[in-house]
């Protein structure tokens, strides 16, 4: 399908307040417009900066007359033609306001010259003949293979011109080349009508054609992107055109627009087409649009504020605003008064007591723990709970565990032994809470005798350079490199030449069987081919110059986890604040990149120095997380802010993880679960080897540590599960056992008030209200027989919501 | 849905609805994702699909594609018999099937990527070949999705049914890929066969009378506070376990959902009828399922891997029971004007060695073997490609997974265009180049 310029006008007028056209002044871009060649096109854009400082795009509003339709004519949609060389002015009206652009045209005798990398190549990429899809698969499609984003115009131009047996291009006649009639559906074509005849990219392709169809070693080079806007304040409902310009290194300049990719960073805040044109939704927050050509790649950071509420100073909804906590609410208040956001009051202490034992050590408070806590006076108690929690044994199972699934504690491919040293070396490094830099180090450089250094299993279950290399920097970097392998990354400037150089790093690793047991060692050097050139690539950390040092892995690991690396610190404390917020300021945690940015940046960068300055600290980072008022909200959302899920206005629910819930379970009920292979008692959290068989985990998403993505544990809700919770024998067993919890409180407690205080207290970390209390006793009165009863009530918790999330 | 009247197992559907009037389950659907399965459902052509997979290999050489001219050590020692369609033959221990032959065609010169297991199982139920790093060992193993997965995405649910469900359990190629969890299967996870055969969890485990579930139920409500509240909205987590708990209570108390899962209902005759074995009842239970709403339906039947006794096993253990099954659910579904718009399809991974081996059996074969399928739109009695003198390879026409995947998605009201995007933004087609084959159509 194409998509042409055709935005129809009444659409922007309804959108646009009346009364905002009297503020601010028009502007324009580009300022001045200069054109080369025939046929040769700039898009205008138009618009007007508030007195909010709100930009309005009035592109597709204005009305444009061209002062002298032989240099240049223009369309409704700003879209300016050359059409004979000279000067002449373009007026674009909005209103009563006028403005008088400059155009100069020059060179329009010469016929257009093509290149096929500049020209040619985006429109492949730009009408998805090259996607992944369509002719850029690995196989490609009926026997036609480009390469997938054009990466490697050699290749696709032997594929064009070589290949096919000289009917994809007829240089003779251009328009019975098979490129241009398949493209445009003159003859069948799978993929469907991509072109028509008047289109530019037509015109562009056949005039390459028609002049030879060569591929120039000398043509300009995109030297750099220019896009525009690069920063806008923008309301609910409301739309902006972007424009982009390539500038080449032969100094010359083009629109690009047409021919670019754009693409949202969270289509749940704004949408772009592939005319380069937003339209924002009606939820408050960051989103970052990145538009491509070739292989750069720019962004445009779009605020979107909740829209002005008179009320928003007595807002009954919200107490007072409250003193920032530390740096981390300084630069969240600030980003909720761009966005006009009232965060949601503080969580009371119970929820509090709950959130923090299951963010920390993935445990549920018991009722002595709770009372204890609920009944403490100290003014500090929650700062106290925390430094507790922090030393419980459980902190280093917890962690150890989430730690375990990224890097591939597997025990199917590492067998018993080997895994659970790996495992074991992991939670030691918790334990006695090692530096992350330190932990991360290890694994990166390790090497020697295997028994000395278990974290070199990671090398035994992970067996490929390229994967090492791709897994060691999600993991730690949060980059995804993989991309690279075969292309050019799409959102990123990782090249394959980056991503083979970091591969490079891995190829010497060698594991053998000694005298003294297995061994780790460097063999070779550590270098790669270019799968398409062929030329050495030396290891060298990305973006970096070839690595001189006798030990590369060793230079490495220092690299990756210095201070001053951009992106170890910023990923790892972005890890742990998505653990204990819900959502990463960059989400997903593990794709950092230019065009992925963080929802806020100010924030990011104070958590990295700040975990860099403590050593790499991970409970400093957490104590400072988890004092932040930002943590401390409640769930409950007001008018205000109830559309927000990206700024941290209030808190999020979060379905426990499946081993975490599946102890909260058995703790409650006081009825431990028997894991295959492991002795009764052993916890869920406990479990090191995640292949162990289990319905209840597998159900509820525990990850198979196949991947080095976050994304593998599976917190998505499914209809099975929630039949699992109402239905299951398992867990109904659980409720009914004769020597369960639930039974030995229905015997302690012959008073109903404080048995229903005690349940109250096991499931949901806090006493019930009156209403509870009465609801509660009379089902526990009213029914025949008292223990069935209990068994029902523990049923009803068991599957509330305020059970099965954290919140 | 037919037949409502009948609700055999205490509950009292009534108490449930009146419960759920009042609120107890939550919000209203609010998942876009349900929205948008739920009007691509009530858009397309509504067709279901029964997957009967012998998984290991059926011996179609043997069976659907016989060679009795030639060579004793390739022709092996069974004999076709003539069937209800003029000039079309199959093997004599097929005796039942060769009465229901207009009814479904043979592909003949069906061709699958590998003669590997797990690889030729991906390739077949997805229609796309495995990657270099293909990991058949994983549970599931796919790299892409399983078809009965794309049809539960791209068609969704008939109310409160499932859209896709295999059984007894999980073969390892029948998950969702990237499409999620919203898009894998139920899993029975029980045989049929079995005389105290259940569904997991979909009705409580102890013996609660109606009014104790009525009773749970009330209480739920009660003590659920965040069930009503304002934060179910404002969390999108929250909001899709809400939209599961609303499905998972509707299935619970959906007397067409009850009704299909009780096997135990069928008459004896019936039951008699399909073979009283793991095979026969799964085949059973696959038409009570698409009866009562599901798309798909992916039966899994094992043991088909005759690398040892090739003719002793199918003789004895596996040819008789097919020949019941299959021609039972071919008839059967046909006699209740089900077949009109469900596609039943019989098939193994591959087919097996033209040669017999030292070990009188027949080993893997990818290059050529015969799928059956009929029903849904398809013709029956057809026979489309032919293989070679020894049933090696294809003599015509060759036929692929993804023609396969392109005319079942087809026949489904599916566009095998429509891309679907990987987690990593990667578009990726529902058809892999497969073409349509037109000649069942």
């Amino acid at each position: 399908m194409i998509v042409r310029h055709v935005i129809p006008l009444l659409l922007f007028t309804l959108l646009l307040p009346s009364s905002a056209a009297a503020e601010g002044r028009l502007g324009w871009y580009p300022e001045s417009i200069s054109l080369s060649g025939q046929d040769a096109t700039q898009g205008l854009l138009v618009e007007r900066i508030d007195a909010r400082g709100h930009g309005q795009d009035l592109t597709h509003v204005a009305t444009y007359r061209s002062l002298d339709e032989t240099v240049c004519s223009v369309d409704q949609n700003g879209i300016v033609t050359a059409t004979g060389n000279g000067t002449t002015i373009i007026e674009a009206t909005v209103d009563d306001s006028v403005i008088q652009v400059p155009i100069h045209v020059a060179n329009t005798a010469l016929p257009p010259k093509r290149h096929f990398q500049t020209d040619v190549v985006p429109i492949l990429t730009r009408y998805a003949c090259n996607s992944s899809g369509c002719h850029g698969k690995a196989e490609g499609q009926n026997g036609f293979k480009l390469s997938v984003f054009g990466f490697d115009p050699i290749a696709d131009y032997a594929a064009l011109v070589q290949e096919g047996r000289g009917r994809r291009v007829v240089i003779a006649a251009p328009d019975r080349s098979l490129l241009l009639t398949k493209a445009s559906g003159v003859t069948a074509h799978g993929g469907g009508v991509r072109l028509e005849p008047d289109m530019h990219a037509y015109q562009a392709v056949r005039d390459w054609i028609a002049t030879g169809a060569k591929f120039d070693t000398d043509y300009p080079e995109v030297e750099r992107i220019e896009l525009y806007p690069r920063e806008r304040i923008l309301d609910f409902g409301s739309t902006q055109q972007v424009r982009l310009m390539a500038h080449f290194d032969d100094g010359t300049h083009r629109d690009v627009t047409p021919l670019a990719r754009f693409h949202s960073n969270n289509e749940a805040l704004a949408t772009v087409n592939d005319e380069g044109f937003i339209q924002v939704g009606s939820a408050p927050g960051h989103v970052a649009i990145m538009a491509s050509f070739l292989e750069k790649m720019e962004t445009l950071q779009i605020l979107i504020p909740n829209p002005p509420q008179p009320d928003l100073a007595t807002n009954t909804h919200s107490s007072q605003p409250i003193e920032p906590k530390n740096f981390i609410d300084e630069h969240i208040d600030r980003r909720l008064g761009q966005l006009n956001l009232l965060p949601s009051d503080q969580c009371d202490d119970a929820t509090y007591l709950r959130r923090v034992h299951l963010d920390i050590i993935g445990t549920l408070p018991t009722p002595a723990e709770a009372r204890k806590f609920l009944d403490d006076p100290s003014e500090n108690k929650r700062a106290l709970l925390v430094d507790e929690l922090l030393e419980r044994p459980e902190y280093a199972t917890y962690w150890s565990l989430k730690w375990s699934d990224t890097l591939r504690v597997d025990r199917g491919i590492l067998g018993h032994k080997a895994a659970y040293a790996y495992y074991r070396w992991i939670r030691e490094s918790f334990e006695n809470n090692r530096p992350l830099n330190e932990f991360a180090a290890d694994i990166i450089a390790a090497n020697g005798a295997v028994k000395n250094a278990p974290q070199a299993n990671f090398y035994k279950a992970v067996t490929e350079s390229g994967e090492r290399s791709a897994v060691l920097s999600q993991v730690f970097l949060g980059l995804r490199l993989e991309c690279a392998e075969c292309h050019h990354h799409p959102f990123d400037r990782i090249s394959q030449t980056d991503y083979h150089g970091m591969r490079a790093f891995f190829e010497t690793v060698s594991l053998k069987p000694t005298a003294r047991g297995e061994m780790m060692m460097s063999e070779g050097d550590a270098k790669v081919k270019h799968p398409r050139s062929g030329n050495d690539i030396l290891a060298r950390p990305l973006y970096g110059a070839p690595t001189a040092s006798e030990e590369p892995r060793r230079e490495l690991a220092t690299w990756m986890t210095s201070t001053s690396n951009p992106w170890f610190s910023k990923n790892i404390s972005n890890r742990i604040w998505a653990h204990f917020m819900g959502r990463g300021l960059v989400d997903p945690v593990d794709d950092f990149r230019a065009t992925n940015p963080p929802s806020n940046p100010e924030l990011l960068d104070g958590l990295s120095q700040s975990f860099a300055k403590s050593g790499f600290d991970a409970k400093t980072l957490i104590r400072e997380i988890v004092a932040s008022n930002a943590y401390q909200r409640s769930t409950t959302p007001n008018a205000n802010n109830e559309r927000d899920e990206q700024n941290y206005s209030r808190a999020l629910f979060r379905r426990l993880d499946a081993e975490v819930l599946l102890d909260a379970i058995c703790q409650v009920t006081g009825v431990p679960e028997k894991f295959e292979a492991n002795p009764l008692g052993i916890r869920a959290i406990e479990l090191w080897d995640s292949g162990s068989r289990h319905y209840f985990l597998k159900l509820f998403g525990r990850p198979l540590r196949k991947t080095a993505c976050e994304c593998e544990r599976n917190v998505d809700a499914s209809v099975a599960q929630v039949l699992h919770v109402l239905n299951s024998s398992e867990l109904q067993n659980k409720l009914s056992h004769p020597n369960g919890q639930l039974a030995q409180w229905a015997n302690d407690h012959r008073d109903n008030t404080q048995l229903v205080d005690e349940l109250y207290l096991a499931f949901y970390g806090r006493r019930p209200t009156d209403q509870e209390v009465n609801n509660a006793v009379n089902y526990l009165e009213n029914g025949a027989d008292r223990k069935t009863a209990v068994e029902d009530l523990g049923w009803s918790l068991l599957n509330s919501y305020e059970f099965l999330f954290n919140r | 849905m037919k037949n409502s009247n009948r609700f055999c197992d205490g509950i009292n559907r009534r108490s449930f609805l009146r419960v759920g009037a009042a609120g107890a389950f939550g919000a209203s659907w609010s998942l876009s994702q349900l929205h948008q399965s739920a009007a691509a459902a009530a858009a397309a052509t509504d067709r279901s699909l029964i997957i009967i997979f012998l998984q290991g290999g059926l011996s179609t050489i043997d069976t659907f594609d016989m060679k009795p001219n030639a060579p004793a050590e390739i022709r092996g020692e069974f004999d076709p018999i003539s069937t209800n369609v003029p000039g079309t033959q199959v093997c004599h221990l097929l005796p039942k099937v060769s009465q229901e032959m207009d009814k479904f065609s043979l592909l003949r010169s069906m061709t699958v990527g590998s003669s590997d297991h797990s690889k030729a199982d991906h390739h077949l139920l997805t229609g796309y070949r495995v990657s270099a790093a293909f990991k058949g060992g994983n549970r599931p193993n796919n790299e892409h999705p399983c078809m009965g997965s794309v049809i539960s995405r791209k068609l969704g649910p008939r109310g409160s049914i499932p859209a896709y469900v295999t059984l007894p359990d999980m073969h390892k190629s029948a998950g969702a890929a990237y499409l999620g969890p919203g898009a894998a299967p139920l899993t029975i996870q029980a045989d049929p066969n079995d005389p105290n055969f259940s569904v997991r969890d979909i009705v409580p485990s102890l013996d609660l009378d109606a009014s104790r579930l009525e009773n749970r139920a009330g209480l739920l409500n009660q003590v659920d506070r965040y069930q009503t509240a304002a934060e179910v909205q404002a969390n999108r987590t929250l909001r899709s376990v809400d939209a599961f708990r609303e499905r998972a209570f509707s299935l619970m108390t959906s007397p067409a959902a009850k009704r299909a899962f009780n096997i135990h209902a069928e008459s004896d005759a019936t039951r008699d009828m399909y073979g009283r074995n793991t095979l026969g009842q799964s085949c059973l239970m696959a038409r009570r399922l698409v009866e009562a709403g599901v798309r798909c339906v992916f039966a899994n039947h094992v043991d088909w891997d005759t690398h040892l006794k090739n003719f002793h096993s199918l003789k004895v253990d596996l040819l008789p029971p097919l020949d019941m099954a299959m021609s039972a659910l071919y008839r059967d579904m046909h006699e209740r004007g089900l077949l009109e718009s469900t596609i039943v399809m019989v098939t193994g991974e591959f087919g097996r060695t033209p040669r017999i081996n030292n070990e009188a059996g027949r080993d893997h074969w990818g290059p050529a073997f015969t799928v059956m399928i009929g029903g849904g739109g398809i013709h029956g009695g057809r026979i489309i490609g032919s293989t070679d003198e020894h049933a090696a390879k294809p003599a015509d026409r060759p036929l692929t997974p993804e023609d396969l995947a392109a005319t079942i998605h087809h026949q489904l009201g599916i566009n095998g265009h429509d891309e679907f995007l990987t987690p990593e933004g990667r578009p990726i087609k529902i058809v892999n180049e497969g073409r349509i084959i037109s000649e069942l159509l």
